[in-house]
């Protein structure tokens, strides 16, 4: 073992190489790690980001859709009642209708019938008279005779 | 200088170094030349600077390019992550708030390239030796070379005491930097001067901190040499097994290297770890500034 200027020369070496890795290796490569380390950080948050808005939306979803369900059943309701109120409606009117026409039909029957009876009274007392005026021949006019005619007309 | 394989010879032989340096007669790399303090132990030193290479290679590689779509790493980058986050990991748990942009990327290239150094132990230790031996001994034709055993080459830079004592000395004056930046050279003498006898022993405080403070580069160089040497050492005396005419022993030695090298992955994982975390430890001291 004989110590001499290699020592010198090896740290000589030696500076150089560590001078070299210092400035040109070590910094790019420790960067670039640093970098990826961070763009790993980034994509992991945004994941978990991503996560995040899906359960919200799924939650906005649901309320959405049993919102959409209460407004459809209320509609559904609300058109039921309109449709019974519209048939109930209906059915008062026509039952009106139908007590109107029955009413006017009964009063015409009624004026018709007197309208018939009196014109049947008055052929009645024309047939009367003329039966009584063939039978009697002459012996009765109907000057003479108005009071008892009148008097039979109204018994008919 | 080829003699006959002796056990001593092929142990000196794996523990030697190609050494270079400039002598009277010029530069040179032959063995038996003096050369003194101004020497360079060329294989350390190559291999070092290839392996340091490897790493700021597959680590560049490792990294997508600007621009390109930053997805899920694979493969080669996703290794590169792994190693980068271990750092960070680690600086974090001494380092805390304190920022300092330097200390991670110095503990990543401590941690792996020592990690690559060690690794070389695993290589079968006649291998690249040998190799490089008869490769020499084909192209050149210097006096000293003249059959492929002349050449010394060792292929663990972490068992040759100047490339871990290199680092650590780095790394020491490193700290002695950001002690006097960060708590200011008042601070930090009074650091090595006040404790633990207080201000009327100045002296003999200083002795005892200094001895604190320059075992600690040296302790940390030591161990990682000391580990290392120790485990390609006994791969050489194992290797030497084979060199028996017994064929048990022969077998022996198969199943013993493969022992040791699964129990030497951890040890040069360990090491390469210890290395780095006691670098960042002395840098985080270097930057406390709580008294004493």
């Amino acid at each position: 073992m004989d110590i001499n200027a290699t020592l010198i020369a090896q740290a000589i070496v030696f500076t150089a190489f560590v001078a070299i890795c210092w400035k040109f290796i070590y910094p790019p490569m420790l960067s670039m790690m640093h970098e990826r380390e961070q763009r790993i950080a980034e994509g992991l948050e945004a994941a978990k980001k991503a996560d995040d808005s899906l359960e919200e939306a799924k939650l906005m979803y649901n309320k959405e859709l049993s919102k959409a369900k209460k407004e459809a059943a209320e509609i559904i309701e609300k058109a039921n009642s309109r449709a019974s109120q519209i048939v109930s409606n209906a059915k008062t009117k026509a039952e009106e209708e139908a007590e109107k026409i029955m009413t006017s039909a009964n009063t015409t029957i009624e004026s018709e019938t007197n309208r018939a009876k009196e014109e049947l009274r008055q052929q009645m007392s024309d047939i009367i008279i003329d039966t009584t005026k063939k039978i009697l021949d002459e012996e009765i006019s109907a000057e003479k005779h108005d009071d008892l005619l009148k008097k039979a007309a109204q018994d008919l | 200088m080829a003699s006959e394989l002796t056990t001593d010879s092929y142990i000196n032989h794996h523990l030697t170094n190609l050494k270079c340096g400039k002598t009277d007669a010029g530069w040179t790399c032959d063995p038996y030349a003096e050369m003194g303090f101004w020497s360079f132990h060329v294989d350390s030193l190559l291999w070092s600077v290839i392996l340091g290479c490897v790493f700021l290679f597959v680590f560049k590689k490792a990294t997508p390019k600007k621009g390109s779509e930053n997805l899920a790493p694979k493969g080669l980058q996703n290794f590169a992550e792994m190693c980068i986050e271990f750092v960070e990991d680690n600086v974090q748990s001494m380092f805390g708030s304190i920022k300092n942009t330097l200390v991670a990327p110095l503990a990543l290239t401590v941690f792996v390239w020592i990690l690559l150094m060690n690794l070389m132990d695993l290589v079968p230790v006649d291998f690249i030796p040998v190799l490089a031996g008869h490769i020499a001994a084909a192209i050149t034709d210097v006096s000293w070379i003249k059959e492929p055993d002349d050449l010394y080459f060792k292929v663990v830079p972490t068992t040759d005491p100047n490339i871990t004592l290199g680092m650590a000395f780095a790394v020491f004056i490193l700290t002695i930097y950001y002690s006097i930046t960060v708590k200011g050279i008042k601070a930090f003498a009074a650091e090595l001067t006040l404790h633990p006898f207080g201000k009327y022993l100045i002296p003999v405080n200083f002795v005892l901190e200094m001895v604190n403070f320059i075992a600690k580069p040296i302790s940390l160089g030591l161990r990682l040499f000391g580990n290392l040497y120790a485990g390609e050492m006994i791969f050489i005396l194992i290797a030497l097994m084979l060199f028996f005419s017994s064929i048990w022993v022969g077998v022996l030695g198969f199943a013993l290297h493969l022992i040791w090298a699964l129990f030497h992955v951890l040890i040069v994982a360990l090491q390469a770890f210890i290395f780095m975390a006691l670098t960042i430890a002395y840098l985080a001291m270097a930057h406390e500034t709580e008294e004493h």
